[in-house]
């Protein structure tokens, strides 16, 4: 009964692509979340690649995922993925849907699965990745995901133990996931950055995960990522299989040593988050057979996704768009450390309200005062404009940050934001938009093009 | 005057410590003395002007536990002696009696307070508040938070609520008082920086609770103007209380 209800899941999922495909719908999740409503088990009984890899982790496994799909293609290896759905049971769902033809048999030998790790009960149950990247647990949706700590709990208790993980080893959250599982480390060594104490409002690792005394970091990067040791039961971060050294942001360039010897691959982006990317999508391909003068070539011939930052330059101004997660406060950090830090002027426009929440409550703006509005507190930020439902919260963090009054402008309206630009020449204009807003903010981007032709060229 | 934070290497989430750091700039001339898990509390040779300590993991109420279960007499003590506490969100529990998740017991609690925390494994529970806090004025001064959990409180706090919920949950579905209040003794479900968006109780609090002549709110203006905005949302019924 349960194979004939699989079935008529299938095919009816089947059809609806058919119907999305006509009536000119995205509809990315539609065809699982008719599978799933039909069948509940559906993931179950769908007939699955032979070999699945997962990528989960709060921030960055998107970026991961789109690399090495990227390098996956220039390689010539076909392989499923669930790039144009969501990592949900849904989306995943979809994506197996798609890989099967009507009579339920696979079509691909791989997939490579982007897996939101607060999934994990509904997903584990029904198939076990080979292998599964996690690139790191840090604070997310206060109201989802709760906690780290409460994650790596909920992923312990669901990964089947026969998955073999692939972990960063700079982050003690994620390694203590699933301990008797087999597992390899990926992290970087040292990097003239460092530093010895947090100076983020969010450190969840602060105590030893075996005796709870205070830990110390011999090289801290940002939050709870870097190597720490406990002085007093010796406690310290795994030795990594894949370490970054040299990291040259000027070069570009990263090298990685393994059991085979050191080996330089190319950056992307010098941003430090996204050298995580790259030094843990070097070693997915490493663990799967690839040599590192392949991973090399093919890293040659990617690009990182511009979704979520890019930059154009308006005659004598940069206007840069910089995704930043609603409700997430070290992803709102991680985006503030790395714009401040950035050279010459700048004005910024923050609009990362959550608007899928205005329309039924309102935001729980908890998440602002995790956030390190205090990294915005630089001399060349010479303007900041806060604007929609949270202006008024944004403003005063802003304050709290010790920003002074005269580089904060209130605008109620997002697309009024653009007028409060003081437009100095040279300068560079960020617009921090959340995944709510997307649309909005290329609407705002358009309204400062507009600004820049009428004030900003006189 | 001293302001103990109690475990801030573990009691930390949702932004709890601006509670804090909001008092700080309010009060410049306080002392913030941060007690780790392994230190001794100032409050056991000491009465601070004030003991706070805000939402952890549910590992760090163990710990947190662990950590003050040997100074149980001393913290009733100066409940009784009029000490001042703020505890927010689920550090509430910690004082309680037991603690249980899934209907299983997880571990005792201090054992202070006649109450018990009863939480699910995954499930959370969010909304927003609004409630009225009796300062003793003409008007209950209006209270505005949020709640974001793994369970409630049981035990009767019909005479010791600290807050009179208007929207949101009370202790627990059925109850409509919000956190307990026993002499100066406040502790909350409410999680995030309750002072920064409460200015008018924050005011209150330090001039009432903790003796600050005229007290001066840090950034009143914003203070004022993000909780007049709050207030109004939260109170419209057309405004989800449920996430």
């Amino acid at each position: 009964m349960e194979k004939l209800r699989y079935y008529i899941a299938l095919w009816a999922a089947k059809l609806s692509i058919v119907a999305l495909k006509i009536t000119k719908r995205n509809g990315t999740n539609f065809p699982g979340v008719v599978a799933l409503k039909i069948c509940p088990k559906f993931l179950k009984y769908v007939d699955k690649p032979k070999k699945i890899i997962g990528v989960t982790g709060t921030n960055g496994k998107t970026t991961v995922c789109n690399l090495a799909i990227d390098m996956f293609k220039a390689d010539g290896t076909v392989i499923l993925d669930n790039s144009m759905g969501s990592n949900i049971n849904s989306g995943i769902s979809t994506s197996f849907i798609k890989g099967v033809n009507l009579f339920g048999k696979c079509k691909y030998e791989q997939a490579l699965i982007e897996i939101d790790e607060r999934s994990a009960p509904v997903l584990f149950p029904y198939f076990a990745p080979d292998l599964l990247v996690i690139n790191n647990l840090t604070r997310d949706s206060i109201m989802r995901n709760a906690h780290p700590e409460f994650i790596g709990r909920l992923l312990t208790e669901e990964l089947p133990k026969t998955t073999k993980l692939l972990i960063n080893a700079d982050d003690l959250i994620a390694v203590g996931i699933a301990p008797e599982n087999e597992r390899k480390y990926f992290g970087i060594h040292r990097m003239d950055t460092d530093v010895k104490e947090c100076i983020n409002l969010i450190n969840d690792m602060q105590i030893c995960p075996k005796c709870n005394s205070i830990l110390e970091y011999e090289a801290l990067r940002y939050h709870h990522i870097g190597k720490a040791v406990c002085s007093s039961c010796g406690f310290k971060s795994p030795a990594c299989d894949y370490e970054a050294f040299d990291v040259d942001t000027d070069k570009m360039t990263v090298t990685i040593k393994d059991a085979e010897g050191p080996y330089t691959y190319r950056l992307l982006n010098d941003s430090v988050f996204n050298i995580y990317n790259v030094v843990s999508v070097v070693s997915l391909f490493r663990e799967l057979g690839y040599s590192q003068e392949r991973i090399a070539e093919l890293l040659g011939k990617i690009e990182i996704v511009k979704s979520r930052f890019s930059e154009e330059e308006v005659g004598h101004y940069t206007i840069v768009r910089q995704m930043s997660k609603d409700k997430n406060a070290l992803g709102a950090s991680r985006a503030f450390d790395y714009v401040s830090g950035r050279p010459g002027d700048k004005e910024l426009i923050l609009m990362m309200n959550c608007l899928g929440d205005t329309h039924h409550w309102s935001e729980n703006v908890c998440w602002l005062y995790d956030a390190d509005f205090e990294l915005l507190n630089k001399e060349n930020i010479k303007n900041i404009i806060v604007t929609g439902p949270r202006a008024k919260d944004y403003y005063l963090r802003l304050k709290l940050a010790g920003v002074a009054d005269e580089k904060i402008s209130f605008v109620e309206k997002e697309l009024d934001a653009p007028k409060a630009l003081k437009l100095q020449k040279d300068e560079s204009i960020y617009v921090f938009y959340g995944t709510d807003s997307i649309v909005l903010a290329n609407r705002v981007i358009d309204n400062v093009k507009k600004e820049i032709a009428e004030r900003g060229e006189k | 005057m001293k302001i103990e934070v109690l475990f801030p290497e573990i009691c930390n989430l949702y932004g709890d410590l601006f509670n804090v750091n909001y008092l700080k700039d309010c009060l410049p001339e306080a002392e913030i003395v941060n007690t780790s898990l392994s230190d001794e509390p100032l409050f056991v040779t000491e009465k601070p002007a004030l003991i706070y300590m805000g939402t952890t993991t549910e590992r760090g109420q163990e710990l947190a536990i662990e950590a003050l279960s040997k100074y149980k007499d001393r913290l009733q003590q100066c409940i009784d002696e009029n000490v001042n506490f703020l505890i927010t969100g689920n550090a509430m529990e910690i004082f309680f009696e037991e603690i249980f998740e899934a209907g299983e017991k997880v571990c005792d609690g201090l054992g202070i307070l006649p109450f018990v925390a009863k939480r699910e494994k995954r499930n959370r529970f969010n909304s927003l508040y609004v409630g009225d806090f009796d300062a003793g004025l003409e008007e209950p001064l209006k209270i505005v938070g949020f709640k974001s959990l793994f369970g409630f409180a049981y035990g009767d706090n019909s005479n010791c609520a600290l807050f009179e919920t208007l929207r949101g949950d009370g202790l627990n579905k059925d109850v409509k008082g919000e956190g307990i209040r026993i002499n100066h003794f406040f502790a909350t479900h409410i999680t995030g920086p309750l002072l920064v968006l409460n200015p008018t109780f924050t005011k209150w609090y330090m001039e009432e609770m903790m003796g600050v002549e005229n007290a001066a709110l840090a950034f009143e203006d914003a203070a004022m103007d993000a909780y007049n905005l709050r207030v109004a949302e939260y109170t419209d019924p057309g405004t989800g209380i449920y996430y």
